[in-house]
């Protein structure tokens, strides 16, 4: 269960206070596939970075479980993130000089999995997003768009985290291959019961997700 | 992987540019252990030459220096007194004397010439100062060249070079028997057919050559040498010395011995020369090599951590997404910045141990340099001598102290050269790790 309650978030720029979020309500249920849609600059990925704990918020509350994200120290964000977020971002950010399957296991390290196991789990995760064993020892840059992202994803998911937050998953990706993705992410939230929220511009994809939000100028309004 | 695999993988990404930052942090810590070495061995001769060089103090009897001026000879106790002075480690005793042709046998090798008539000029009773230009008035015996001879308690004291006195043939003489022996400088044997075993008479004795001697000095290799006591016996001068050397246990002490003998002795009994001087300034070019090798080893240190500073701070950045996503995805700064901190340490000991072992062959060659064109300077300056052998050998001593620094690699040496780098690695990381602390994950979301 995810609840944010009157978040607001404004940064500081040359040219004044940008507020970016202004006041957001929202309720997710565990297992949800949630798609927020808005135009570039609504703050959707402000929104995606409270959620994550990559920043903290000006004013309001995260509740993830019980757990008010709003008010952790940093090194509690840090393990927040670790154990129960998975992200997906756009650009895939995969690390250049590690193996798909030393992404995976990275992942895995930072999740506090014993080193004897990651291997084995890394690969059982690959495998699970449709990557074989020759694509898992290429680097990032040897793998196409879309297996890219099937490693972030693999990724994300490895240390079953409560919530995947996918900021425009398939936004660099043509439409039949973000299409695949965006099945893979379904698949999951239903086998896994992950709740996932994903940001996107394709109206198609979110016309299939479980709920969809549309923000505009930093407020939250449910379609 | 872990953090460490991932910083050594991290430290060959871009071989090219490792390449670079390895070959210039190699150049830097050869730097620093050829000066450590250098220093090291510079330091270690500064002590050498305190003990050896400058030590020696010359009491003459007041007024004499040599054969020329007057005054009585030092007596026995006075020689005693000196041998017996703390600080002062040991003592040749010597008594000169000239033989003229009513003395000895012996043919003099040296010629008069017009120097040594004009010294003897004085010498007639009979004559009659006379202007010089008046010469029908003067009524002289003519003069002729003397033999010098040396009665010391120790032979080699008579080298020009410092060390040993060279025998060409025989064997040298013990300086503190009595015997009838004598030590013949190679002119004077030449002139007079002397070979080991030869006799020759001298002061009414018969004298047996132990040895021939050459020291490259004319004067000198004209001379004969005998035991001390011998000398003291046939010049009927029981107990006497014109001159004795002292060896002060430490240059830093020649001072404080040398006006402790002047209260002892009296300082209008005798006239003493010391060679402080000579030692001090050749401690202290000595020491100049040992400070400008501590400005190379501070300088090359600073150059090795700010090529690492640089180096990680242009990799932090370029990596500023990575580092970003590692944070993001549960990764610790800790851990980033352990990533990072291994990094510059395998490039640093990479670079180490090209460094180390090009500094170990360059160290020799170098500490050599340095100090080699540092004597030269110093040389050059010395060649106004002629203030006597004493200086000469002072001098002679200064140069070879100089070119004999002996470059040593000491296993301290060593461990401070591998301690200075791992500092280098630290300083160069920790500006870095600070830039590390700084990025943001939320930036990773961010698209421009
Ligand atoms: N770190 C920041 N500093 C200043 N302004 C920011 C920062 N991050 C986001 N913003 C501003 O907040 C607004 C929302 O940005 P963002 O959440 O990235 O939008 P979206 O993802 O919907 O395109 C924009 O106006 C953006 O310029
Ligand atoms: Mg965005």
């Amino acid at each position: 269960m995810l609840s944010v309650k009157n978040l607001t978030k404004s940064f500081q720029s040359p040219s004044g206070t940008v507020k970016a979020l202004a006041g957001i309500n929202m309720d997710v249920e565990t297992g949800q596939f949630v798609s927020i849609i808005g135009k570039s600059g609504s703050g959707k990925s402000t929104l995606l970075s409270m959620l994550g704990a990559l920043d903290i918020p000006t004013s309001g509350n995260i509740e993830v479980d019980d757990q008010d994200i709003a008010k952790l120290s940093s090194g509690k964000q840090t393990a927040y993130r670790a154990h129960k977020i998975g992200f997906v971002f756009q650009q895939y950010n995969l690390i250049p000089n590690l193996s798909a399957l030393e992404n995976v296991m990275l992942a895995l390290e930072f999740g506090g999995v014993k080193s004897s196991e990651r291997k084995s789990r890394a690969r059982q995760l690959l495998a699970d997003v449709g990557i074989d064993e020759s694509q898992q020892a290429r680097k990032p840059s040897r793998l196409s768009g879309g297996q890219q992202q099937r490693v972030s994803i693999a990724r994300a998911l490895a240390n079953n985290p409560a919530i995947i937050l996918a900021d425009e998953p398939t936004g660099n990706l043509d439409s039949e291959t973000g299409q695949k993705i965006f099945d893979l992410l379904h698949n999951l939230s239903r086998s896994k019961n992950t709740t996932i929220i994903a940001v996107t511009h394709d109206l198609d994809i979110a016309g299939k997700t479980d709920r969809t939000f549309r923000l505009k100028d930093g407020k939250l309004t449910t379609i | 992987m872990n953090v460490i695999t991932r910083g050594v993988k991290n430290s060959l990404r871009s071989p090219m540019r490792s390449g670079a930052i390895i070959l210039m942090l190699a150049i830097s810590i050869g730097l620093i252990l050829s000066m450590l070495v250098a220093r090291s061995s510079v330091e270690s001769k500064i002590n050498d030459v305190k003990a050896t060089t400058g030590t020696s103090i010359t009491i003459n009897p007041a007024g004499v220096q040599g054969f020329a001026g007057g005054g009585n000879p030092l007596t026995s106790a006075q020689v005693a007194t000196i041998s017996s002075t703390t600080h002062i480690v040991s003592a040749t005793t010597t008594l000169s004397d000239q033989m003229g042709a009513s003395d000895t046998n012996l043919t003099p090798s040296l010629t008069l010439g017009s120097f040594g008539a004009r010294q003897q000029r004085f010498e007639s009773s009979s004559s009659t100062e006379t202007a010089p230009n008046n010469s029908a008035t003067v009524s002289r015996p003519a003069p002729t060249p003397r033999i010098a001879v040396t009665g010391t308690t120790n032979p080699n004291s008579y080298a020009t070079n410092g060390g040993s006195l060279t025998i060409t043939n025989g064997a040298t003489i013990n300086g503190s028997s009595s015997d009838l022996v004598a030590l013949v400088g190679s002119s004077l044997a030449t002139k007079n057919n002397l070979t080991t075993g030869s006799t020759f008479t001298a002061y009414g004795k018969t004298i047996t050559v132990s040895g021939i001697y050459s020291t490259g000095n004319t004067f000198q290799d004209s001379g004969v040498i005998m035991p001390l006591a011998t000398v003291q016996t046939l010049t009927g001068q029981a107990g006497d010395a014109s001159s004795v050397i002292a060896k002060v246990d430490s240059s830093e002490n020649v001072d404080a011995t040398v006006s402790n003998l002047k209260t002892e002795l009296g300082s209008d009994k005798v006239d003493i020369t010391s060679e402080a001087q000579q030692a001090a300034s050749s401690v202290s070019s000595l020491t100049a090599i040992s400070g400008l090798a501590l400005a190379g080893v501070i300088g090359a240190t600073i150059a090795g951590a700010v090529i690492v500073l640089l180096a990680m701070v242009m990799i932090v950045r370029e990596r500023r997404r990575e580092i970003g996503v590692i944070k993001a995805i549960g990764g610790t700064t800790r851990k980033v910045v352990g990533q990072f901190v291994t990094e510059a340490l395998t490039l640093t000991i990479i670079g180490a141990i090209i460094g180390l072992s090009f500094g170990v062959v360059a160290s020799g060659p170098m500490t050599n340099s340095l100090v080699s064109s540092q004597a030269a300077s110093n040389s050059a300056g010395a060649q106004l001598g002629g203030a006597g052998p004493v200086f000469r050998r002072g001098l002679n001593q200064l140069n070879t102290n100089l070119t004999k620094v002996q470059s040593s690699l000491t296993p301290q040496v060593f461990v401070a050269s591998i301690g200075i780098t791992l500092l280098i690695a630290i300083i160069g990381s920790a500006v870095p790790a600070w830039f590390i602390s700084r990025i943001r994950p939320a930036e990773v979301l961010r698209t421009e």
